[in-house]
Order: C-alpha cells, then sequence, then structure tokens
C-alpha cells in the first residue's frame, strides 16, 4: 500500500496567541477534510509561558515577572503543564489527524506512546538513547527533554510538545510560580537533575538539524511520506478566528 | 483575589495532591457554614488530562452540594469516571485524596 502522505508545515517563530491558534485551525482543517493530516514545527517569539487547559493562571504563573520580562502566557487547547517556551531554545511541535485515523489508538495514553515513538526516533537519529516515559515525557540519560500534550475534539486528535535545545532554569522559575522562595534554588537543583537538553547532551542544538531528525523519526513510525506545504487561507482565516475568541482572549486565558 | 464576589479569602480551602506516578490535583473550595456543611463552590486545577476537556466543569458541578465526607465524595466522582470521559494521570481515588486534603 501506497504511504499516507503528510504536509510538513515549518511556520518559524511566531507570537504564543498565534502558535496556538493555528494549531487549532490546523486541527479544525484536517477533521474537515479540507487540510492534509500535518506535521508542524514552530518556535515562539516573544518567548511564552503556555498553562494547560485545566490549570489556575494565576496559581501557575507569576504575571508580574512575566509582563516585566516581555513574556507572553497562554492558555492551551491540551492539559498538561506549565511550559517556558524560551525564543531561541526550544523548538515544539504539533500533530494534527482526524481520529479516527488508521492504527491511533483510541485510549489516550496509548497514543501517546505511539506518537511519542516518533520523536523518541527522532531523537535516535540525533545519537541520543531516548526512551518514552508514561505518562508524556520522553527522557534521554534518565532527564526529561521533551514534554507532550494531546486533546481530542472536533473529531480529531492534536497533539504538540516541546523538545528543548537549551534549558534557562534560573529564569523559567522566575515566572513560574513555587511553592516558597525559600526553596527556589532547592528546587531548581532539583529539576537541573531532572531535565537535560539537546545542547547537552550532544553540544549542539541546530534547528534545521533536529528538524529534519524528528521529522525522519515520524516518517519512520507512522509509516508515512512528509511533503513540505503552506499555511492554507482557510486556515489563516481560522486562526484569526479563534485567536480572537480564544487565545488572546482574558476570559480564555483567566478562565482558571 | 477572592473566587467568587462575597467570600472572602478565610472561607478558602486548599487542597493539593500529587498522584503517585501521576499528576498535581489542586482543589480549592469554599464550604457551607452550617451544621452539616456541604461544598459550596468548587474549582479543581492542576497537570492532569482530561477528555473532553470541558467535562471537569461537570465534576465540579457534580461535586457542588456535596457532603464533606470520603463516601459521598467517592460516590460522585465515581460516577463522573464512570461517564464518558477519559482521565489520565489521576484516577479516582487520587481526586477523593484531594478533595479530602481541603476538607
Amino acid at each position: 500500500m501506497a504511504k499516507q502522505e503528510w504536509r510538513l508545515l515549518l511556520t518559524g517563530d511566531m507570537s504564543a496567541f498565534d502558535n496556538m491558534a493555528l494549531d487549532e485551525a490546523i486541527l479544525r482543517c484536517a477533521v474537515a477534510g479540507a487540510s492534509p493530516s500535518t506535521l508542524r514545527f514552530y518556535g515562539w517569539k516573544p518567548s511564552a509561558v503556555s498553562i494547560g487547559y485545566f490549570q489556575g493562571i494565576e496559581q501557575e504563573v507569576d504575571l508580574d515577572v512575566c509582563r516585566e520580562q516581555g513574556v507572553d502566557v497562554i492558555r492551551r487547547l491540551t492539559g498538561g503543564g506549565a511550559v517556558f517556551h524560551e525564543h531561541g531554545s526550544e523548538i515544539t511541535y504539533s500533530l494534527a489527524v482526524k481520529d479516527d485515523y488508521p492504527g491511533i489508538p483510541k485510549k489516550v495514553l496509548d497514543s501517546y506512546t505511539l506518537l511519542c515513538a516518533g520523536l523518541v526516533a527522532g531523537f535516535r537519529q540525533l545519537g541520543l538513547d531516548a526512551e518514552f516515559k508514561p505518562i508524556n515525557d520522553i527522557l534521554v540519560n534518565g532527564k526529561k527533554i521533551s514534554g507532550n500534550a494531546q486533546t481530542r475534539r472536533f473529531g480529531g486528535i492534536l497533539q504538540h510538545g516541546t523538545l528543548l535545545c537549551d534549558v534557562n532554569l534560573q529564569l523559567m522559575f522566575s515566572l513560574l510560580k513555587v511553592p516558597s522562595e525559600k526553596i527556589r534554588d532547592k528546587l531548581i537543583a532539583g529539576v537541573e537533575e531532572r531535565v537535560t537538553s539537546i545542547r547537552r547532551e550532544i553540544g549542539m542544538a541546530d534547528n534545521d538539524v533536529v528538524i529534519q531528525a524528528m521529522v525522519a523519526g515520524f516518517a519512520e513510525v507512522l509509516d508515512i511520506r512528509l511533503s513540505p506545504g503552506t499555511v492554507s487561507d482557510e486556515e489563516l482565516a481560522l486562526l484569526e478566528r479563534v485567536k480572537e475568541e480564544r487565545y488572546a482572549n482574558p476570559t480564555w486565558n483567566f478562565k482558571r | 483575589m477572592p473566587i467568587q464576589p462575597g467570600i472572602s479569602n478565610a472561607d478558602v480551602r486548599f487542597g493539593d495532591y500529587k498522584a503517585i506516578g501521576g499528576k498535581l490535583l489542586r482543589v480549592r473550595m469554599t464550604v457551607t457554614a452550617d451544621n452539616s456543611p456541604v461544598i459550596q463552590t468548587l474549582r479543581i486545577t492542576g497537570d492532569f488530562f482530561m477528555h473532553p476537556e470541558e467535562a471537569i466543569e461537570d465534576l465540579e458541578q457534580l461535586l457542588t452540594g456535596a457532603p464533606l465526607d470520603e463516601t459521598a465524595l467517592r460516590e460522585r466522582v465515581q460516577t463522573f469516571f464512570a461517564g464518558d470521559v477519559q482521565v489520565v494521570g489521576a484516577d479516582v481515588s487520587d481526586f477523593v485524596t484531594a478533595l479530602l486534603k481541603a476538607v
């Protein structure tokens, strides 16, 4: 059987609001059959903190420090934890397919295993001994290098996640709320032990090289062919709509 | 900031619970001030996953008005889990434990 053809989108750096709105627009269009199944890679400019669907924005994020640092804050469509998307220090991917796409398990936990296997294969292409750690993490040498989150809605599956190229824990923990100031340094030391980055592991983190490795990883695991494409006019129009309705809207971002 | 107008911070109860091998559940609740108190307002936040996501509001609704005892809370959480929802990173007992921590 011929391999399924997917679209590969490289959209570069965009704002948090455009990034999250585009992920939703792609998902909706993929479900409607207006867009092919899509794998997208992108960056964040300016840097931003994204929080999970169920998180309390004021519980998790120091909004004053974010404002001072010019860091945007946004609520995702997906659950999971707060992520600091530092401009230039991480690559985000997103994957959107119909929920009846052949071979994708109905059970969310099982589908993480499958989709994260694409990333694991990608990290291995980079020479990293990566492993999937349920529920939604990828580890290298026992340390987290990627976190992932999924939603199922509109009749589709959207999974997005972060690939750490560099880590700046001092900055990250100044933006996120910690249980108490007293333990901030101890907390950072603890996370330092549990988190790594591509640069730390292999001394380089060239975006193009990392993305090409991940593309090869997904192509292998999902048995697909990825062809570079562009964002459609319909997706762009939808992006503007859902950005206004949701992602750039305080009612959405502050709803919890 | 009060979670609802007219309710002072002093009435708000908090409970955090990290599920073993799973996610963090954070509970914020107010209870009625009578002899057999029940949950008046409830917010469950955290880094867990629930599909569909909007179902969290059903769970909060279902628990509003519940007496503050383990059996009653467990029964309601179980009813919710038995519905058409997938929760990832926390189970029935984890939610009950988090709720009891706030009680």
